[in-house]
């Protein structure tokens, strides 16, 4: 009896895991099958021919190292300003005492109730007359407007759980205030931070609908759009160079998850005070 | 000099007043205990003295300067936390060299100090250890190397025994006591522990409702408790306090309550006719002599003696405390007698002032003097404690 319920538990572990892989492992595959094996019936599981021709082609003949590049600036720069402002927030929503402190951070979570696609077009005129339409750094004020209340809740979670009694030592011992908040604070926030970071960047990696509103010039296309723009129209997909961007687009998503997940696992700040 | 002068120090949080103005003279090597139940003001008191916290009015003095407006960095004072507060993803040694480092001290001095600190506190093998690896009591000598390594003016302790086991506690309170004469600083000192006030301090400042009840040494806290509150604070078990009429005929008082009545001679002229408050500790009842009526309900055996809860004829209970020799059963019926030279009288209310002639007036003037640094040896109030862990 007991053996029937591993087993049917494992069956039904590895379904999930077939089918959130499958997709994956299709797209790879698809994207290293030459032009002509593609649409073949029954369709071929493993190539017969491997080709690296489609991952050329869209370095060499397409825009999508612009996009590549507008995409990781764009996505890197969202992140900075989302801690940086995320970081200083959370600990003043946790630290200072100042009058409707808790209604200030409902406040900043309310914006949250709000569809995003009616923020488009008053952000879009917005960004027109300050004139950052039409630039990458439109799309990084974008993402920050909706990153950062969650970015300040997530940290201002992990900011309240720091006890305090550490700054007060920090600065009994004669740190200044941002000395103690650098020397004591931040690291036992990394944990946080690295949150933060990965949820702010995965967002403005992956945000289709604002980039495609706020930016229309080929240079400063991220590549969600871009690729799009590049790939589909409306008589054809290229399939082949499709996978093939989406193989590139998920790589650099793979290898910061890579890094930052062993950062995330380590369990800081464990046993630093008794209480 | 370092002492420390507290001037008419209140401190408000919105509409709660924690602490009213409270005045305290520490005087320059002193272990003082600011002694309390929760709420009482005594962290407050300690945390706007560390400048962590800010007086809404008043002023503080450390060794003549007003530290008022200084940053807790600018103190020249040494704090150790009840939670210790060590740097969790920092080693012992780089705990212990953070105070230095925040003042510039060079490296190679950096790293001497850390090491006699260390030496001083059997810290040597744990240098490289994060605190996460250390028992309860290694993170409590860390924080304590962390406040000596510098040499302060001032120690401030809040609590800092409260999270070890028992043993550990009565060992790091002769440690403590023993630093405290080593070094000669001042040290105050925040406990709810009576235990801990009565033995390491040289004077303890009880507090109740953010005011200050009394200042004074413990054996006289102990002995002549400045009203009832701290009267029912002080002491285990504690003093028994029963509630009745004073009446007074010439220069001669007289308590009465249901089942009992007590010549109590001459009072302070504070004294006035009316509701008052007996309170006689458990020492100084002796069962089996004198005239008034008890019963024996329940008697504690500890070993070394036995503590005896007894119901009065007029149903008022009473504790004493009998060698553990002196065996009574419970339900029995009972004389005993109280010394009436160690009876307390109270003015009415919670914090009825002691209308008892004050000792010193009695007997020889001399009047209440620190003795700075005085290892506190026997004190009536520790070995009384001793009775229960």
């Amino acid at each position: 009896m007991a053996f029937i319920k591993k087993l049917g538990f494992n069956l039904f572990a590895w379904a999930i895991v077939l089918a959130v892989a499958f997709p994956l492992f299709w797209m790879l595959v698809t994207s290293v099958k030459p032009a002509f094996e593609l649409f073949r019936r029954p369709p071929t599981m493993l190539p017969e021919t491997f080709t690296f021709e489609h991952y050329l082609h869209l370095i060499e003949r397409t825009n999508f190292l612009t996009s590549f590049r507008n995409s990781v600036i764009l996505s890197t720069a969202t992140t900075i300003v989302v801690v940086a402002i995320g970081t200083l927030g959370a600990y003043s929503l946790v630290r200072f005492k100042f009058r409707g402190r808790e209604s200030l951070a409902f406040l900043v979570l309310f914006t949250y109730l709000l569809p995003s696609v009616v923020l488009i077009i008053p952000l879009y005129l917005l960004l027109v007359q300050i004139g950052l339409a039409n630039n990458i750094f439109s799309l990084v004020i974008a993402y920050t407007t909706f990153a950062l209340p969650y970015a300040l809740w997530l940290l201002r979670s992990f900011m309240a759980g720091i006890p305090e009694d550490l700054e007060s030592a920090a600065l009994v011992d004669g740190a200044s205030r941002m000395g103690a908040f650098v020397d004591v604070i931040l690291p036992q926030l990394l944990p946080g931070i690295i949150s933060t970071a990965l949820f702010t960047f995965i967002l403005s990696w992956n945000e289709y609908l604002y980039a495609l509103v706020l930016v229309n010039s080929d240079d400063a296309r991220p590549l969600t759009t871009g690729v799009m723009n590049m790939l589909v129209s409306s008589f054809n997909i290229e399939w082949s160079l499709l996978m093939a961007a989406s193989v590139m687009m998920s790589v650099p998503l793979i290898i910061v998850f890579a890094f930052l997940q062993s950062y995330l696992t380590r369990g800081f700040g464990a046993g630093g005070v008794k209480g | 000099m370092a002492a420390v002068v507290f001037s008419k120090v209140r401190k408000e949080f919105g509409s709660f007043t924690a602490v009213h103005g409270l005045d305290l003279n520490i005087e320059e090597g002193e272990f003082v205990s600011l002694l309390g139940p929760s709420g009482c003001g005594k962290t407050t008191t300690l945390r706007m003295l560390a400048g962590l916290e800010f007086p809404t009015s008043g002023s503080i003095e450390i060794g003549d300067r007003l530290v008022n407006d200084l940053a807790p960095g600018q103190r020249d004072i040494a704090m150790v936390f009840q939670s210790y507060a060590l740097y969790p993803h920092m080693s012992v040694a780089q705990n212990i060299a953070y105070p230095l480092k925040k003042r510039g001290v060079p490296t190679a001095e950096q790293r001497k100090s850390v090491e006699a600190t260390a030496t001083l506190l059997q810290l040597t093998e744990l240098l490289e250890r994060k605190p996460r690896q250390l028992s309860g009591g290694q993170q409590q000598r860390v924080a304590l190397g962390r406040a000596l390594v510098r040499d302060p003016k001032v120690f401030l302790l809040d609590e800092p025994l409260s999270n070890l086991d028992a043993k550990l506690r009565g060992y790091m309170r002769v440690e403590l006591v023993e630093l405290h004469r080593r070094l000669g600083r001042t040290m105050v000192y925040v406990t709810h522990d009576q235990l801990e006030a009565m033995t390491m301090s040289d004077r303890i400042a009880v507090m109740d409702g953010g005011e200050l009840q009394q200042f004074a040494p413990p054996t006289k806290v102990y002995a002549e408790p400045a009203n009832r509150f701290v009267a029912s604070f002080i002491g285990t078990p504690a003093m028994t306090l029963v509630d009745g009429e004073l009446a007074r005929e010439g220069d001669s008082w007289t308590f009465n309550t249901d089942g009992l009545s007590l010549s109590v001679g001459t009072l302070a002229d504070a004294a006035e006719a009316g509701s008052a408050c007996l309170g006689v500790r458990p020492e100084n009842v002796r069962i089996g002599q004198g005239s008034i009526s008890a019963t024996v309900k329940v008697v504690e055996k500890t070993g070394h003696e036995n503590i005896v809860f007894l119901k009065l004829a007029g149903g008022h209970r009473l504790t004493a405390r009998t060698s553990a020799q002196e065996v009574w059963q419970p339900g029995e019926a009972v004389k005993i007698a109280l010394d009436a030279d160690h009876v307390h009288i109270f003015g009415p209310g919670s914090r009825g002032s002691r209308w008892n002639r004050p000792a010193a007036a009695q007997e020889a003037p001399a009047p209440a003097q620190k003795t700075s640094m005085t290892p506190p040896t026997s004190k009536t109030g520790s070995t009384v404690q001793e009775a229960t862990p």
